[in-house]
């Protein structure tokens, strides 16, 4: 089966269609130019806004924050790629995130204390309630599906449905009370300086990555070779590894150049019986939970849009509905399967926001759907369908992130910045179809 | 980026309620000489028009042997049109009109002024010379939070997170912090960085954490005091704080009464949360409308004051005085059944505040 997945990312060049016969330094090396692209943009505005803020965009601190603040937002656009490469729409994610979120809030603060006789704090708390709170994000994500793939609903206006009704059932869960404090173990995976790997972890994970990602590239000239496709010369394999272990190198030591604040580092300082040395105990950070779930997410997300035959059908289906349909693809479950793991990864993103927030309120995920939509669009999924890639989608997130801390950093109004926001939406997909048309 | 989430909605369930007329238990006209009140809410999607407002209005009008005929327009404004239109039919005495949309309740306004009919504004100011503005003082509760928070903390580097801009709440409530800080900033005591004033979209509590983390970056964390316009905001600073281990050690004032806000001012991580007392708010419609069915002259109702609209018109407004809950009157908040000792209590070590043991 894997066969009839595989010819779809056969050409060199990630472009889906067409193969590109120009030799550039960039075809060589195989790499996405769209991708490219993006790196290089939000390099650009990273400098710019370093530049505007006085050199504080570009600080560790700074930085360590971003990352926390895209995480949400960019594990939302994983799947969003997945909907929109298959030709749908899914506009109910902020409110699934709304209700998930109050579940997960109640599950912790009010149900398990009140019906099992727990404490807020009980051990093992918080699986079980991210775990139920992934399972009800699946469900309602699997109700939209259903409707959408075996009742012929439109999903535009299913999800429209769901955006109603979930907020709605939001406000009926606790009449919109805020569910405050939770469980201390369950905020971590919000981050903050404790909920973060430390240097220690976050080099081994650095390690891990820089590994897994090497053994990947053998193995994928491997079987590219098996299957008689081009393969990359060495020299080109050998320079996308280096390019990649410094980026992610680079990554972890700014995240641990991020040192715990003063006054946590002092507290926990003299809860462990640490002396304080002179100018400071210095704790450096390290990766944020919440990032690690984001990364975790993205990675696990890619492998199935690229490497499993759910994701090559998703691909095919948004290519071309009716050739998928009669190939024999199953559309109406893999359709269906890609709402569930929307509603799950939307639940995922309540976790990561409530246990940040340190609460449930009510209004949470209002207008996210706009924000993961623009995300994925501005990280070049088409919504014409059949194109589309999680790592853009993600990066999209980071440059959407990018611009509002940015902005928010050197005193730009809320209400320019939407201004700007839209701009950067309509620029980015215009000059992505500009790069399309050119190429074909 | 900012959406109005349940338009749509209630576009659709203002077809259906126009439809069906007005809902709501109306318990029909009362006998000829009986003070017949109507009331038109805007939406019982908020948990307190149905569980403060009309519980206090109800027993304001019992009390005074009156009969009332209420209908929601779930937030639209040509439902809302109708739903009064149906009170007038139903020949109420005084209508009482929290208004979905202010613009567009005007025709409403004028077509009770033409049957003869006393009008009161509920907590949503009307244009119009006619109508008895009843609302809790904004711009006071801006005062009071600013007044909590200068007094917690009369010095330093003061951030200011404000509500949906385009909106004029977060202009009253800015205005009341002004009255406070302007003479403190004047004397140089208290400074707002460059930056530190933002809109939040959405009123939403994790955009205003992550504004008050950029603000914290811009200053290097020497920020000592923040006014938050409600408690939700006022949580999410609070999360951003705490991650620089500095709740507690910054001032934070926010209103509402939120109960997870009134456990913070409990906990000390939160200043002041300034309470609006709903019920009250309900009583003081009743009382005045009963007053209105004696004598249907506005400026006659006891309280009422002068006052100028938002858009310069002259009329009469009664304004009730919010309630400030600081760690010194925590004990208010419960005698207001506004929450119970465990709720206020929750994660609070004993003995800290007096009213958690």
């Amino acid at each position: 089966m894997t066969t009839q997945a595989e010819p779809i990312e056969a050409p060199l060049a990630s472009e889906p269609r067409g193969e590109p016969v120009r030799t550039s330094l960039l075809s060589t090396l195989g790499v996405d130019v769209r991708l490219v692209g993006m790196v290089v943009a939000l390099a650009v505005l990273w400098i710019a806004f370093n530049f505007l803020s006085d050199g504080r965009f570009l600080t560790p601190r700074n930085l360590w924050n971003l990352s926390v603040q895209s995480s949400a937002v960019a594990v939302m656009t994983t799947g969003m790629v997945l909907i929109i490469v298959s030709r749908n729409i899914d506009l109910s994610i902020g409110s699934i995130l709304g209700f998930t979120a109050m579940i997960v809030g109640l599950l912790q603060a009010e149900w398990i204390p009140d019906i099992l006789g727990l404490p807020l704090n009980a051990p093992g708390t918080w699986i079980v309630v991210v775990v139920l709170g992934i399972c009800v994000g699946a469900l309602i994500g699997g109700l939209h599906g259903f409707v959408i793939a075996f009742i012929g609903v439109p999903s535009f206006v299913v999800t429209l449905g769901g955006l109603l009704i979930w907020r709605g059932a939001a406000f009926a869960l606790a009449s919109g009370r805020t569910i405050a404090p939770l469980d201390p173990t369950y905020q971590l995976l919000g981050g903050g300086p404790q909920g973060a790997l430390g240097a220690t972890l976050s080099w081994v994970v650095a390690g891990i990555a820089i590994v897994a990602f090497a053994i990947g590239l053998v193995l994928n000239r491997r079987r590219r070779r098996r299957y008689g496709f081009p393969v990359r010369p060495v020299w080109a394999d050998v320079t996308i590894g280096i390019i990649g272990s410094l980026l992610v190198a680079v990554a972890v030591w700014i995240a641990n150049a991020y040192p715990w604040p003063p006054n946590l580092a002092e507290e926990y300082a003299i809860e462990n019986g640490i002396p304080i040395p002179p100018g400071g105990l210095i704790i450096p950070t390290g990766i944020a939970y919440p990032v690690l779930i984001a990364i975790g997410i993205a990675v696990l997300m890619t492998f199935i849009a690229k490497r499993r035959r759910f994701g090559r059908y998703v691909y095919s289906i948004g290519g071309n509905p009716e050739a998928a349909v009669l190939a024999g693809i199953n559309t109406r479950r893999t359709i269906m399967k890609t709402f569930i793991l929307m509603g799950a990864l939307s639940s995922i993103a309540a976790v990561i926001i409530t246990a940040r927030l340190n609460a449930s309120t009510l209004a949470l995920g209002t207008g996210a759907e706009l924000q993961v939509i623009a995300a994925a669009v501005i990280g070049g999924t088409s919504l014409a369908g059949g194109i589309g890639t999680i790592a853009g989608g993600v990066l999209g997130a980071v440059i959407m992130q990018s611009l509002s801390t940015g902005m928010t950093l050197i005193g730009v109004d809320n209400a320019q910045q939407d201004m700007v926001a839209g701009v950067v939406l309509i620029v980015a997909v215009g000059f992505d179809s500009w790069l399309r048309r050119r190429r074909v | 980026m900012s959406i109005r989430r349940t338009t749509a909605a209630l576009a659709v369930m203002a077809i259906i309620l126009a439809a069906c007329g007005p809902s709501g238990g109306g318990d029909g006209s009362g006998a000829a000489g009986d003070c017949h009140v109507g009331m038109a809410w805007a939406t019982f999607q908020e948990e307190r028009y149905g569980l403060r407002d009309l519980p206090g209005l109800e027993a304001a009008l019992e009390a005074g042997g009156a009969t009332l005929t209420d209908n929601d327009a779930a937030n639209s404004a040509e439902t809302q049109a109708s739903n009064v239109e149906a009170l007038l039919d139903a020949g109420i005495d005084v209508l009482i009109l929290n208004s979905a949309e202010p613009e567009s309740s005007l025709q409403s306004v004028e077509a009770a002024v033409d049957a003869g009919i006393p009008i009161i504004a509920y907590d949503r100011e009307l244009e119009s010379a006619d109508a008895l503005f009843m609302t809790h003082d904004n711009v006071g509760v801006g005062r009071m939070i600013a007044e909590a928070v200068t007094e917690a903390q009369p010095t330093g580097n003061y951030a200011i997170i404000k509500g949906q801009e385009g909106q004029t709440n977060p202009l009253f409530l800015r205005q009341g912090f002004e009255e406070v800080l302007a003479p403190l900033i004047e004397a140089g005591d208290i400074t707002i960085p460059e930056g530190a004033e933002v809109y939040t979209d959405e009123w939403l509590p994790d955009n205003a954490q992550d504004n008050m983390e950029t603000i914290l970056t811009a200053n290097d964390n020497d920020i000592q005091a923040v006014l938050a316009q409600n408690d939700g905001m006022a949580g999410g600073v609070i999360a951003a704080l705490a991650a620089q281990g500095l709740d507690g050690e910054v001032a934070v004032g926010g209103q509402d009464g939120d109960k997870a806000a009134i456990n913070r001012v409990a906990l000390g991580t939160q200043v002041v949360s300034v309470l609006k007392d709903a019920t009250e708010l309900g009583m003081a419609a009743g009382e005045a409308a009963l007053q209105l069915c004696e004598n249907p002259d506005i400026s006659a109702v006891e309280g009422a004051v002068e006052s100028t609209t938002v858009g310069g018109i002259e009329g009469y407004a009664v304004l009730l005085d919010p309630l400030p809950i600081t760690r010194d009157n925590l004990q208010a908040a419960l005698d207001l059944d506004w929450l119970t000792e465990e709720e206020l209590c929750a994660d609070v070590p004993s003995g800290t505040v007096d009213e958690c043991p």
